[in-house]
């Protein structure tokens, strides 16, 4: 039965020794997203990764790419539709780039001309004859990304690609992320475990923490979980909270404080003085905005390195 | 082919063309000091002499010519950290395979220029009669069969440790085992013994006349036995390198 997501695992499980790195995680990837796979350092996302990609073995679970159960069989045959970048790029350093891609070209079947395509993309054609041991760290990461889009792929998982780049070219490989899936029709997994780049650069995404995919959604829920709130405290909670109700508010109880939607000023100011009219007596009115960090931090733990 | 021929472009600059061809050098000069002959009767036992030689020269040599091909071979990919990428274009099993493919066909043609040099050299210095092509297909054939199952071993342990000082020092220390194995005659059936396991050439010297007279010799069933070990030890070095490679999690 089509599922309509391009990737998609079923309880996927990676356990070494006695230590389960990925437990039953169920990622869900729509065609022609660009799906940002957020964690902490060590939570399990290249694990994953590589385990979609056929380099870890799962200790449990499946995996589904573009609607086709992945065995044995079928592996290489599906990976030939993915590009990727696992970690950090991989390279002959005694060669040059465009020999180096020239082997990828070959050993992917596809046609030579893409390696000027793609040369030109990353922006390495000027390099292409410089052997990459003379390349810097964000050459070769380009390089990398180059190797990956060989084919245009119709999925592309790149792991942590703006590791070690400058701010320069960390801006200039979003950039050239976030065209993929209108320019190529792409559909891209990019890992992190920087909340802002994915903010950058994602439109779903999902969070893993300590092996467990924690959330699941697009971006914009979880923006949505940022939203601003009016906090008050109140000497009758209850009695209030009723008040607002039949006002149409939804508002819901926190500990001591009721918690209102983001409301304008003179909004906030009628409402406190009608609760003060039904001898409620007002604490506090305070504004409250939990910011993305927070949300991340919460689901993520904070003991977690960022 | 496809996997074969990338994996001629991977080593593209890597020299192994000449790195062999100094090694194998080394082994001319030798061959170029032994039986080198001006007395006319010596020089009728020149091609026997010859073939008694170059078990010798291979046992000493071929196991440091063998881990240097591995390990230029496996370590273009440890260096580039390529495994994870090749794992997800071509079948680990088939990248092995290319592997040994091309290091075979390095060794064909070392083994092939060997045998050619000795023949020539042979005629140049007007060795009597022509070599027993018999003997000398046979030696071939085996020495190439010892190269194999020394090069898969080799493989093997560059393909398992990143730093490609241990296999070449497996190999430099085979060249040795080899060499004391020779004196202490219990090489029979280890993977470095292979090459004087199929020496088909045994040697008499009379202290007193201080003649020494070449002959072939029969192989017994035990020797038989150590021969045939030269195979299994392609065999096993093979399916070992095979399951490493296939299993390997990058």
């Amino acid at each position: 039965m089509p599922t309509q997501n391009l990737v998609e695992t079923h309880n996927l499980t990676k356990q070494y020794g006695k230590v389960r790195c990925v437990n039953a995680v169920n990622m869900q990837v729509p065609p022609g997203s660009i799906y940002g796979f957020l964690g902490p350092n060590g939570a399990g996302k290249s694990t994953t990764l590589k385990m979609i990609l056929g380099l870890a073995r799962p200790t449990e679970g499946s995996i589904t790419l573009f609607d086709v159960p992945v065995n044995e069989k079928n592996r290489m045959k599906l990976l030939a539709q993915t590009g990727s970048l696992i970690e950090s790029p991989s390279y002959y350093g005694h060669l040059t780039g465009e020999e180096n891609l020239r082997i990828i070209q070959t050993l992917k079947g596809c046609s030579e001309k893409d390696i000027d395509k793609v040369l030109k993309i990353v922006r390495l054609h000027d390099a292409r004859g410089k052997l990459v041991n003379h390349y810097s760290l964000g050459m070769k990461q380009r390089l990398g990304l180059a190797a990956a889009l060989l084919g245009f792929p119709k999925l592309l998982i790149l792991d942590e690609p703006t590791n070690g780049l400058d701010p320069a070219g960390i801006q200039e490989m979003r950039e050239l992320i976030c065209t993929l899936p209108s320019k190529y029709g792409m559909t891209v997994i990019v890992s992190s475990h920087l909340l802002s780049e994915i903010d950058q650069m994602a439109d779903h995404v999902g969070i893993i923490r300590k092996g467990e995919l924690v959330y699941q959604d697009t971006l914009e829920s979880l923006h949505a979980h940022s939203k601003e709130q009016i906090a008050l405290r109140v000497s009758h909670t209850a009695i209030a909270l009723d008040l607002l109700r039949q006002k149409g508010i939804e508002a819901v109880q926190e500990e001591e404080y009721l918690l209102l939607p983001m409301v304008d000023d003179t909004y906030v100011a009628n409402l406190c003085r009608q609760l003060i009219t039904q001898n409620i007596s007002l604490y506090r009115v305070e504004k409250r905005e939990k910011s993305l960090e927070d949300i991340f931090l919460s689901l993520t733990g904070k003991e977690s390195s960022l | 082919m496809i996997t074969l021929r990338s994996e001629f472009k991977k080593i593209k600059r890597k020299k192994i063309g000449l790195t062999m061809c100094a090694l194998i050098g080394v082994q001319f000069a030798w061959l170029l000091w032994a039986g080198n002959h001006p007395d006319e009767k010596e020089r009728l036992q020149g091609w026997i002499e010859m073939l008694h030689s170059l078990p010798l020269v291979s046992v000493i040599m071929m196991p440091t010519i063998m881990s240097v091909l591995a390990s230029r071979l496996a370590d273009v990919e440890h260096k580039g950290n390529t495994y994870k990428l090749l794992n997800t274009l071509r079948r680990p099993g088939s990248l092995y395979h290319a592997k040994v493919v091309c290091g075979t066909l390095f060794i064909l043609a070392i083994s092939l220029a060997q045998f050619l040099f000795v023949i020539a050299l042979g005629y140049s210095r007007g060795y009597a009669g022509h070599p027993e092509w018999k003997y000398y297909t046979t030696a071939f054939m085996l020495n190439l069969a010892c190269c194999l199952s020394l090069y898969l071993l080799q493989l093997l342990l560059s393909m398992l440790f990143f730093n490609q000082m241990i296999p070449l020092v497996a190999g430099l220390g085979g060249s040795m085992l080899g060499l004391i194995l020779m004196y202490v005659k219990m090489y029979s059936f280890l993977p470095w013994g292979g090459f004087l396991s199929a020496a088909q050439v045994n040697m008499d010297w009379n202290p007193e006349t201080r003649v020494i007279h070449f002959y072939y010799r029969e192989y017994s069933p035990v020797e038989l036995c150590a021969v045939a070990m030269i195979f299994v030890w392609i065999v096993v070095f093979y399916t070992a390198g095979r399951i490493l490679f296939a299993g390997k999690e990058a």
